[in-house]
């Protein structure tokens, strides 16, 4: 029963002793994901946690205060504030997903679906448009009974030959 | 020499200008002299740029330091090698190289359709004139490359000078790729000058549809080849010389080149709408319009200094010029389209949803939501100066949330496109012929999955590239086994038989194949890390599986710099992999500029890749920045897979002719021998 007891307690210690390192862990992935969303304003247009050049006093200092904000437990939005007060908007890597930056993500969309609507108007007006064909009484005739000009017959085995070239 | 170029150029202009208004009056009276003096006055126009471009490399190489462009561009220490990049490293020299470009596709069409085309040829000289003009104009007044240097003295007298050396040229350009890098690039645009040129001309002249796409095919395959390679060498170069471990970063200069290259590719497909069905006029000619107005755009940003990029032009007053020529370019399309737009009716109907065609149109609008959203995330920065109090920068993240999607999407129809078939397909049909690809598709995902690249974007990837691959080896399968069994060849040899015949439909297929191969490339993207470590000399750092031990370091002056150098060994478990050498360099001739030289060991797995980034302000001490790239290595193979592609599509199809000839038989009868019709297979080319 001790034994079961110490066993116990020895799990409990040993997961106290991890949670700092894991909290620690978050804390890096979460600089790493709000980082992520800022430019580095040595004027190099890299993102913030991609700025490779050693000595860039800029990022080195970015990244120091967002380490600390992140530390005290700030909220994405006080940091990106904070940022933004500092260094303008220029300082967004991607633009903020409300007031008049939503036009950029709205953008694509809306192409998206403004083409898509076209195409499918394009193709059911394709579909519905009937195709004239010159009709001979002497004419061949289809499976169904309709007669083929010759013009139409012509027609359709160049047609034929061309689309099974490719 | 700088006087004799100066002067050629300008009269290069006198002769493109005589080519545009007297093949105006040509088209006009339609006098065959002044077609042929026309004609003519366009060749001529042409070698006058060839012997201005030569006069400026002459100067480059000769050390010309009393002229501007040489002391800013070049330096005695530089290399031959580079000295024919520093040919267009400045805005000058750059806009020079243009023309000479587009002169050599003017002249190659001038010559080559000159007994053919009549009645288009004349309105294809006019245009091609007009674009020369636009380039010559800021030649010879805007940004001359031939400018002398001069003393001003108190008097206001100009008294020329010369510089005993040159600025040199930029660090980042002293690598090999950026001797092929730019011309591949500007030869993918100027040569898209040539489709629209046909483009315009055969709807001013009411021309039939299918002749000038047959017409233009090639040119526009040739052009989006150069395109295709200058973007991934451009991207290579970024990757090996930048040394910020990515290739692609979707600077403002980037998405320039990739705004034509997305309508070309549209373009490349839509054709054979127009060609197999006589649809799709009317998009077909304004994709071309597009694509030769996303080069001059692209030019426009480039060099105007209306959206900052790490490697743009400096701010300078062409700007305006360019707007102009786009906003004349647009009226003159928008005027030949208003008044013969009933020429481009469609002459053939939908019959079924599903069917090529329409995958084709989705085909389309898919790279053109690409196009418009790379173009308008460029220049959404610019808008939100106009509308809103600040300028909100629009970066990679952006980007790639946008264009991951859409460029998904296309790898899918990339796939699903072959599988449909002309007209219709019927569900059969499609159950048939879908099934295996999406099972080998979904094995690819699964082993993609124990490999350990788990990411959500990254599998759909693997799983459609392993779908549009099989698709690729069923076409190549279902037309050798028909050749095998006829033939007697095997299957290798009756795919390569195949392909010969039909070089355009199979060389699209090797290039989708290529386009297979860089989407397994940019999904390894999804797995990059990295390592930043001050070292000092015996020190290692871990990166996945390898060990980096920093060994030792020299410095080893060359000609032109002197290179400071990290000696990295690479260690996997207790084994050596091999050294590698991440260098700096302090080149002469500019104050104090540096230039990276990576190191990267690469295999298809990954690439190991080792940034010397310089030292440690408070330690004074050498930091490496090391990065593992996951399938890097297959971006560069996938494009390699493209330019094959592209070539076996440019090739004549080998045609197999059924010959009746006549075959001494076994006799049946004692008589006389049997003569029988055997057919054999004899090779030619259309």
């Amino acid at each position: 029963m001790i034994k079961r007891r110490n066993l116990l307690a020895l799990v409990f210690v040993a997961a106290l002793s991890v949670l700092p390192l894991i909290a620690q862990q978050q804390q890096t992935d979460r600089v790493k994901a709000i980082g992520g969303k800022f430019q580095c304003m040595c004027g190099c247009s890299q993102v913030l946690t991609q700025c490779n050049h050693v000595g860039c006093t800029m990022s080195a200092a970015m990244l120091k205060n967002l380490g600390d904000w992140v530390n005290r437990g700030d909220s994405e939005a006080t940091i990106t504030q904070a940022f933004v007060q500092q260094f303008g908007t220029t300082v967004y890597a991607e633009p903020p997903k409300s007031g008049f930056s939503l036009i950029a993500w709205g953008m694509p969309i809306a192409y998206f679906v403004l083409g898509a609507a076209l195409v499918l108007f394009v193709i059911s007006r394709w579909r519905k448009r009937p195709q004239a064909v010159g009709v001979d009484a002497a004419a061949p005739v289809t499976a169904s009974g309709a007669k083929i000009s010759p013009e139409a017959m012509e027609r359709g085995r160049a047609q034929a030959a061309r689309e099974t070239e490719d | 020499m700088d006087v004799f170029g100066s002067f050629t150029l300008l009269l290069a202009f006198v002769c493109a200008v005589y080519a545009f208004v007297g093949g105006i009056a040509a088209i006009i009276t339609r006098h065959p002299l002044l077609i042929k003096s026309t004609r003519q006055a366009g060749i001529a126009t042409c070698v006058l740029i060839f012997i201005g471009t030569f006069s400026l490399a002459y100067l480059l190489f000769s050390d010309n330091f009393s002229q501007a462009y040489v002391v800013s561009h070049s330096n005695r220490d530089l290399s031959a090698f580079y000295k024919v990049a520093a040919l267009w490293s400045g805005q000058e020299g750059s806009l020079l190289f243009w023309s000479f470009l587009l002169a050599i596709y003017v002249i190659s069409v001038l010559i080559a359709y000159r007994h053919k085309n009549g009645e288009l040829m004349p309105y294809v000289g006019v245009i091609l004139a007009g674009v020369q003009i636009f380039f010559l104009t800021l030649n010879n007044f805007v940004e001359s490359p031939f400018k002398t240097l001069a003393n001003v003295s108190a008097s206001g007298v100009l008294t020329p000078f010369i510089r005993l050396d040159g600025n040199g040229l930029n660090p980042l350009l002293q690598y090999p790729e950026m001797v092929i890098h730019p011309p591949n690039l500007y030869s993918g645009y100027t040569g898209f000058t040539i489709p629209f040129a046909f483009a315009l001309a055969a709807l001013l002249a009411r021309y039939p549809g299918e002749k000038w796409i047959h017409l233009t095919r090639k040119w526009t395959m040739v052009a989006w080849c150069f395109q295709s390679v200058g973007i991934l060498l451009g991207a290579h170069w970024a990757y090996a010389v930048l040394g910020w471990g990515g290739y692609w970063g979707w600077d403002p200069v980037e998405n320039a080149s990739l705004l034509p290259w997305l309508t070309g590719t549209a373009f490349l497909h839509s054709v054979m709408m127009q060609e197999k069905r006589g649809m799709m006029k009317v998009w077909n000619v304004w994709l071309v319009f597009a694509t030769f107005l996303m080069c001059i755009l692209g030019t426009f940003l480039t060099r105007s200094g209306v959206v900052s990029s790490v490697h743009a032009f400096a701010n300078s007053q062409i700007g305006p010029w360019f707007v102009s020529f786009m906003a004349l370019t647009l009226i003159v399309c928008f005027v030949a389209y208003i008044k013969n737009h009933d020429y481009l009716k469609s002459e053939n109907q939908l019959d079924s949803m599903v069917s090529r065609e329409s995958s084709f149109l989705f085909n389309n609008l898919l790279f053109l939501v690409a196009c418009i959203a790379v173009l308008s995330g460029t220049l959404f920065p610019v808008f939100t100066e106009w509308f809103t109090p600040s300028r909100i920068s629009v970066g990679a993240p952006f980007f790639n949330k946008i264009m991951i999607p859409i460029g998904l999407a296309i790898l899918f129809l990339t796939g699903v496109g072959p599988l449909l078939a002309w007209r219709k397909t019927s569900t059969d049909s499609m159950k048939r012929n879908f099934t295996w690809p999406l099972a080998f598709g979904a094995l690819s995902a699964v082993v993609a999955y124990v490999l350990n690249y788990r990411n959500a974007y990254a599998l759909v990837c693997f799983f459609l590239c392993g779908f549009v691959f099989w698709t690729i080896v069923m076409e190549f399968y279902r037309g050798a086994k028909v050749i095998a069994a006829r033939s007697g060849m095997g299957l290798m040899m009756s795919a390569h038989e195949l392909a010969m015949r039909n070089t355009r439909r199979y060389g699209g297929y090797v290039v989708h194949f290529g386009m297979v191969l860089i989407f397994i490339g940019l999904a390894g993207a999804a797995f990059n890390t990295d390592v930043q470590k001050t070292m000092n000399l015996g020190d290692s750092m871990k990166l996945g599986p390898y060990t980096l031990v920093l060994q030792t370091a020299d410095t080893k002056p060359e000609k032109n710099y002197t290179a400071e150098r990290m000696i990295v060994e690479v260690m996997k478990g207790n084994k050596q992999i091999m050294m590698l050498y991440p260098e700096k360099r302090a080149f002469q001739g500019r104050d104090q500029a540096n230039g990276t030289m990576v190191a990267i060991y690469s295999t298809l797995r990954e690439d190991v890749y080792v940034v010397f980034a310089g030292m440690d302000p408070d330690t004074n001490l050498p930091v490496i920045h090391a990065f593992l790239n996951p399938l890097v290595k297959w971006i560069w193979l996938g494009g390699v897979w493209v330019v094959m592609g592209t070539l076996l599509a440019l090739m004549p199809n080998r045609r197999a002719a059924l010959v009746l000839s006549a075959v001494t038989q076994p006799a049946v009868s004692p008589v006389a021998p049997a003569l029988t019709p055997s057919v054999t297979l004899r090779e030619g080319h259309d």
